[in-house]
């Protein structure tokens, strides 16, 4: 297999913060890889690494078969990006913005090739006002279209989504989904399981500087959470103690006991076996197992905007 | 009342609290009154040079030398004999030469009316004081000859053109201020918008190359400040009749300028905390340069303490250049500081683009 990405050992280190520690990363050409964690797990830092503008402290990293350390001013231009914080110029209006980004790839993109592209991302009713003036949600899909004008083969994007209303970020998916189709490799960061299982052939769980889970969405559901799971809701504590003793693999979310199981045929006596428990609790359903029940298990805490819960 | 109370006070702290707000509250009117009051207040000596050419020598020639020598406001250096005088002056892009002819002995001796020589450009301050000085030296002497009945007297012979004025000199130190302030603060600003914006990792993923982006800045303040000098240069003569020649030199100069500050700017822009604390920097680097580097006052006027300040900026060279090139006509003062300027510039232009990062840690 090809691969646009590959990390071997990779380590930053800021004094005595370990901020990547030792990520083993590959990511196949042509695929969508979702690097998934919490704010502060290290996934913008291994992508500026990865970008070219972060310099590594130890191990290797290749991206689209170059070195980052010593050869990226050949890959540079075959390259597209979209920061986390990425801010527009102000007094530049978007069609302005995606011309000057074109020149300095040195593809002096024609005004309508401009256009078409503004059009792409949605922006075609805001081409000529100053960025200034844009929303957040348009200021993000200025960064995708000037991200997307040297026509890369890898495109990073780093939380693309964050702070986006959910319309504005099916719009967003709705691009990556077509980048993937022209067979460009996309990097992606997020601290949004959803959009991790919707967008992404392959996700990486990055917690605490590590990779702590890698594979397809489905495969991590499976390995990791089972396929489908009972809820026990408001069981608690006690509810718990009981399942567990009773035999069955289970894990407290709040005050919900999770029991997944990962034989459909065994559903309808694990059903039976968990109405039947002495502990009360309000209901009792089952669902799809999630990456967010796959997060769960493994970082032990539930994420929501990006920060882990008590 | 109480609410009007506690939005002046919550203004007047932010306000404070803002580094460009306590520059131009503080900072910028006590540079102010250090500055126009070192220059103007006479502190220190303030003595200008006075080269005399003593065609007489003659006790006369040599006891009104002594008379000049013993001036607090003049230091008398001598000039070859044999030397063409406005050749001198013009070589050395001096200000003022006194020329005591041959006859002065003689003349004094039978009490009959002589005029000695006083060459130099009327428009400089320089001058000005050195001709005070040669006439109240005239004064002591023609009353010790002949008690208050002149005989002894000045001609003056402007040497660079009858018709320069304090504007015509002005006029290069304006295009020389204008060429540090418009690239050193506003690529201040603009380095340290850039940084904390994050443009400049923005535009690390690009081809482009931090001294790639640095000489396009330098490109654009360069046909700026061109277009500024012309600009400038069209009203003056239109309102002012001012007088200048434009060669390449000044050209070159404004080059070397805009790389030296644009660069500068770039340094002070990447360790700032933010936009105004660069502004407020810019402005503590920029404000004194501004006043003593001769942009409008001469720096020869000014107490010799600020002349060895003075000798130490940059602008001073750009300005010198300037007026030795648009003004005197004196290419080879011109080229020597433009060597200078160049130097500096080629200098804190590659460490500009060494030293800043536009890349994280």
């Amino acid at each position: 297999m090809v691969y646009a990405i590959e990390t071997q050992g990779l380590v930053k280190s800021y004094g005595a913060l370990t901020a990547v520690d030792h990520l083993d990363l590959t990511v196949a050409t042509g695929s969508i890889y979702a690097l998934l964690g919490p704010n502060g797990a290290g996934k913008t830092t291994a992508v500026e690494i990865l970008e070219g503008i972060r310099t590594l402290s130890r191990g290797r990293a290749r991206v689209l078969g170059e070195d980052v350390a010593n050869d990226y001013a050949r890959v540079r231009s075959r390259i597209g990006a979209l920061p986390q914080d990425f801010e527009p110029f102000d007094r530049l209006s978007p069609l302005e913005t995606v011309l000057y980004w074109s020149r300095l790839f040195g593809r002096s993109l024609s005004r309508p090739d401009a256009v078409r592209l503004l059009e792409a991302v949605g922006l075609q009713e805001r081409m000529g006002v100053p960025a200034l003036r844009l929303s957040g949600g348009e200021k993000r899909k200025l960064g995708m279209a000037i991200a997307l004008v040297p026509e890369p083969e890898l495109l990073f994007l780093d939380e693309p989504t964050t702070g986006l209303d959910p319309s504005a970020r099916r719009e967003v998916w709705q691009l990556v989904r077509g980048v993937r189709k022209e067979g460009r490799t996309v990097l992606l960061t997020t601290h949004y399981l959803d959009e991790a299982e919707q967008l992404a052939d392959d996700v990486g769980i990055l917690h605490r500087g590590r990779l702590v889970a890698e594979g397809r969405p489905e495969e991590l559901i499976a390995r990791n959470a089972g396929r489908t799971l009972i809820v026990l809701g408001g069981a608690g504590a006690a509810g718990l103690r009981e399942v567990e003793a009773e035999g069955f693999p289970a894990r407290l979310d709040r005050e919900d006991v999770l029991v997944p199981v990962a034989d459909p045929t065994e559903m309808r006596a694990a059903l039976g076996r968990l109405a039947a428990l002495r502990t009360p609790f309000a209901d009792m359903y089952t669902r799809r197992s999630s990456l967010e029940d796959v997060f769960l298990q493994i970082v032990g805490s539930r994420m929501e905007e990006g920060v882990l819960q008590a | 009342m109480r609410e009007i109370l506690a939005d002046t006070i919550a203004f007047g702290r932010q306000y404070l609290r803002s580094p460009i707000g306590a520059f131009f509250a503080f900072i910028f009117p006590v540079l102010l009154i250090l500055l126009f009051g070192a220059i103007f207040s006479g502190i220190g000596t303030s003595k200008v040079s006075l080269p005399v050419q003593d065609q007489d020598a003659t006790p006369a020639s040599r006891a009104f030398l002594d008379l000049l020598n013993r001036s607090p406001y003049v230091t008398v250096t001598m000039v070859p004999t044999d030397a063409n005088l406005s050749d001198y002056i013009r070589a050395n892009s001096l200000d003022v030469a006194l020329e005591i002819p041959s006859g002065f002995g003689t003349a004094a001796a039978a009490k009959v009316p002589f005029n000695l020589t006083l060459f130099g450009d009327p428009s400089r301050t320089t001058y000005t004081q050195a001709a005070n000085v040669v006439g109240a030296a005239l004064v002591q002497t023609n009353f010790v000859l002949n008690g208050a009945q002149p005989v002894l007297g000045i001609s003056a012979r402007p040497i660079v053109s009858s018709s320069f004025t304090y504007m015509d000199y002005f006029l290069p130190g304006i295009v020389g201020m204008t060429v540090m302030t418009s690239s050193l603060y506003s690529m201040t600003s603009i380095a340290a918008e850039y940084r904390t914006r994050r443009y400049f990792k923005l535009l690390a993923t690009t081809p482009l190359t931090k001294g790639g982006w640095l000489s396009a800045k330098i490109a654009f303040y360069f046909l700026l400040m061109v277009a500024s000098l012309l600009v400038t240069l069209a009203v003056g003569v239109a309102a002012w009749q001012m007088h200048a020649t434009l060669t390449a030199v000044p050209f070159a100069l404004i080059a070397a300028g805009v790389v030296l500050f644009t660069s500068l700017g770039m340094l002070i822009g990447s360790v700032v905390k933010d936009p105004s604390s660069g502004i407020a920097i810019a402005n503590a680097v920029g404000f004194p340069m501004m006043f003593l580097s001769g942009s409008f006052f001469q720096i020869e006027a000014m107490p010799g303490y600020l002349q060895t300040v003075a000798r130490v900026l940059p602008l001073t060279y750009l300005n010198d250049g300037l007026r030795n090139a648009m003004i005197y006509g004196n290419s080879t003062l011109a080229l020597t500081d433009l060597g200078i300027v160049s130097v500096l510039a080629v200098a804190v232009f590659f460490l500009a683009a060494r030293l800043v990062s536009w890349k994280g840690r």
